[in-house]
């Protein structure tokens, strides 16, 4: 696509990156369930896209993102949070202000008086056309990983990263999304999980890590599936049965040791969530529920999530909102769960058996929008010997850099590990061997900036370093 | 005193801020009528407490990344303020309690506040033009509500020692100014202190549930 008159030049090139349908066509061509019930939207080049666009902002804004809208002043401070900000400073489109502002300027001049009556005033613009709209798609999509750092740096309280999603949103009710949101979206909504695993996979690899679990400890252990009244419903994310199964024999083991009663579900197992990526609230609701409604159906006292960033802020937080369905039982990720289990004395651990320098990678879901900071710092301590903190830590640490979907998008990767560079020097003046983190996006991240800036760490999750402490 | 001086110190100034008064009620009425979200989860920690602590943000730089990076930043900003908060104290004191403008230590404590904004309103200025950052996302508004505000700080340095007997110019344009920024701000992005309660009551009310901020106590054994 053609880059129009007085538009900034970027050195990255991706905003003029064009919008690919072959998923969507095929799709279309294999006359998908959730294509057909209209669940999954697809582009429509024909159409008044940016007419439909237009509506959609009018029908889904809601109060508080009509501040975020109105209230910036411009000031740039949020450019000091911003990892692609502070990796490409001489690129002014990189700020989170200005990617704000690509949305911000639409509602203005839609929604707002003075953007509608003096647009120029306030650079009000309307989209011109389909063209625009992919711009603002590789904006929202491609240059920011909504970590919400920038919405904490704010002084007029402006969420960035809730713009951003709401953004995305828009995009994807009009199939103008990458192509990795257009899939993942698709496999969720036709399969139930992220990663479209079968249901005899699944039982499949559960049987795996059970019995892998039984020969280690010499002893009968269950991992059960669809158990009713257990003290908890354990649920996953689709990586663990896919790339990570050792996970789940961790889980089982610690469990096991703990004298947990517990289940996992065969329908409703997964907490990830792809729509608070895509920006698609019925996408997070319908998964969401998933969960809630299989914890109803097996009557637990309690969910577990394990652990997962957005998986834990999307089953914890936001999918009751999304689904408009009253949380009725406890909800909970999986380190609070490990954090009882030692403060009780279910289970023993000797931080001896961690004996190498650990740091932890706040995950961005779980800490700025999930409140869990303290309690992995709690287990860590208890589980390892040398913890040390990375700096900025807690609600100030950096983004992993593959948050917010970049992972699934691959057009998207070249700029994202350019501006992985403020995440692998932060890592690096750690001078620790582990990177520990409870969040598998975060996995996936952390172990392309590793290998992209040949950093000599490995990365393990809370559930590993506990694993290995655990006393038998 | 001129007749037209007295009904601008008055008159006009009522007026105008009658004006500001309704166009807010009008846009605040605007706001509310988008939907609210209702919370569904249980709650970590308080909202009230997220809440107060998010308003009381402007007064704690330490909170926030931003202004502990950029300390100077903060500090300009108060500066600021204070000359925004003197120069409209002048506007009223100037023509309802004029005595106190007779001594001669509360008008230099005046003129040092405005000037001080004066300052830093041509910093920012210059920040905005000379930052390409800041200049790719600065609008006709960005500029033109700084420079009014650079002006305004300019005629109330001159009309606060509020010598109409020598000269009424001074004066004049001070309360023309004033009555001028009263029209003007609800339209520029002067607003913003109109929204800043807003955006800190959402985030902080966000931050307060789920126990981030303030931060959570770490409990034992409770589950969520």
């Amino acid at each position: 696509m053609k880059r129009k008159r007085g538009r900034p030049s970027t050195t990255s090139g991706v905003i003029n990156l064009p919008l690919e349908t072959k998923s969507q066509d095929k799709a279309k061509a294999d006359q998908l369930r959730s294509v057909a019930e209209g669940r999954l939207k697809l582009y429509e080049p024909g159409s008044d896209n940016s007419r439909r666009f237009l509506d959609l902002l009018s029908r889904k804004i809601n109060r508080s993102l009509a501040t975020s809208m109105v209230a910036c002043v411009h000031c740039g401070l949020c450019a000091d949070s911003c990892h692609y900000a502070l990796a490409k400073p001489d690129d002014p489109t990189m700020t989170p202000v200005y990617k704000a502002d690509q949305i911000r300027r639409i509602f203005k001049r839609h929604m707002d008086w003075a953007g509608r009556i003096v647009p120029w005033w306030v650079h009000a613009q309307y989209p011109a056309d389909d063209e625009d709209l992919n711009r603002l798609k590789n904006i929202v999509f491609g240059m920011c990983s909504a970590c919400r750092r920038c919405t904490y740096s704010c002084p007029m309280g402006v969420d960035t990263a809730l713009l951003v999603r709401f953004a995305r949103g828009l995009l994807t009710e009009l199939g103008i999304v990458p192509e990795g949101v257009f899939n993942v979206s698709r496999d969720q909504w036709e399969t139930g999980n992220q990663m479209a695993v079968t249901e005899e996979d699944y039982l499949e690899t559960l049987e795996w890590m059970r019995q892998e679990v039984e020969d280690e400890l010499g002893v009968p252990v269950r991992i059960p599936v669809d158990e009713k009244d257990c003290d908890f419903l354990y649920t996953i994310n689709p990586r663990e049965i896919k790339f990570d199964p050792r996970s789940i024999a961790n889980a089982a083991k610690i469990f096991h040791f703990a004298g947990e009663r517990w289940t996992l579900p065969r329908w409703g197992w997964d907490q990830t969530n792809f729509g608070l990526f895509s920006g698609d609230d019925n996408l997070g609701a319908y998964v969401a529920k998933n969960v809630y409604e299989a914890a109803v159906r097996l009557r637990a006292k309690r969910i577990v999530i394990s652990e997962c960033g957005h998986g834990y802020r999307s089953t914890r937080w936001e999918g009751y909102n999304w689904a408009d369905y009253d949380q009725r039982i406890p909800t909970e990720s999986v380190i609070l769960t490990l954090k009882r289990y030692i403060e009780e004395g279910r289970i023993r651990v000797d931080p001896s058996k961690n004996g190498e320098p650990v740091t932890f990678h706040d995950s961005c879901n779980v800490a700025r929008s999930g409140g869990l900071i303290e309690e992995p710092r709690w287990v860590l301590q208890r589980v390892c010997m040398d913890f040390r903190e990375m700096y900025p830590n807690r609600t100030d640490n950096y983004c992993c850099t593959g948050g917010g979907g970049l992972l699934s998008m691959a057009e998207y990767r070249p700029l994202r590990l350019e501006v992985a560079k403020i995440k692998a020097d932060q890592l690096r003046a750690t001078g620790a061997r582990l990177v520990c983190t409870m969040c598998h996006n975060c996995i996936d991240g952390l172990t392309d900036v590793i290998k992209h800036y040949k950093l000599d760490m490995g990365i393990v999750q809370v559930m590993d370093l506990v694993e290995r402490a655990l006393i038998t | 005193m001129s007749g037209f001086l007295r009904i601008l110190e008055n008159e006009v100034q009522l007026v105008a801020l009658l004006f500001l008064v309704f166009v807010y009620l009008f846009r605040l009425v605007w706001l509310f009528k988008f939907r609210s979200r209702k919370e569904r989860t249980f709650p970590v920690g308080k909202e009230g407490r997220g809440i107060a602590r998010s308003l009381m943000n402007v007064a704690m730089p330490w909170a926030m990344e931003s202004t502990r990076k950029n300390p100077g930043f903060y500090v300009q900003f108060v500066i600021f303020h204070i000359g925004v908060a003197a120069a409209i104290a002048a506007s009223f004191i100037i023509p309802y309690w004029p005595s106190l403008l007779e001594i001669k230590a509360v008008v230099r404590l005046f003129q040092v506040a405005i000037a001080g904004g004066l300052i830093v309103g041509l910093l920012r200025l210059y920040r905005r033009i000379a930052q390409p950052r800041i200049r790719l996302i600065s609008t006709p508004d960005d500029y033109l509500s700084l420079i009014f505000m650079i002006l305004f700080f300019a005629a109330a340095v001159l009309a606060v020692p509020n010598e109409f007997k020598t000269a009424e110019w001074p004066l004049i344009l001070f309360f023309g100014l004033t009555a001028f920024l009263l029209i003007f701000v609800p339209f520029s992005k002067i607003s913003h202190y109109l929204y800043y309660p807003f955006g800190r009551f959402f985030f902080g009310r966000t931050l307060g549930h789920r126990g981030i901020s303030p931060a959570k106590k770490l409990s034992k054994g409770k589950a969520e």
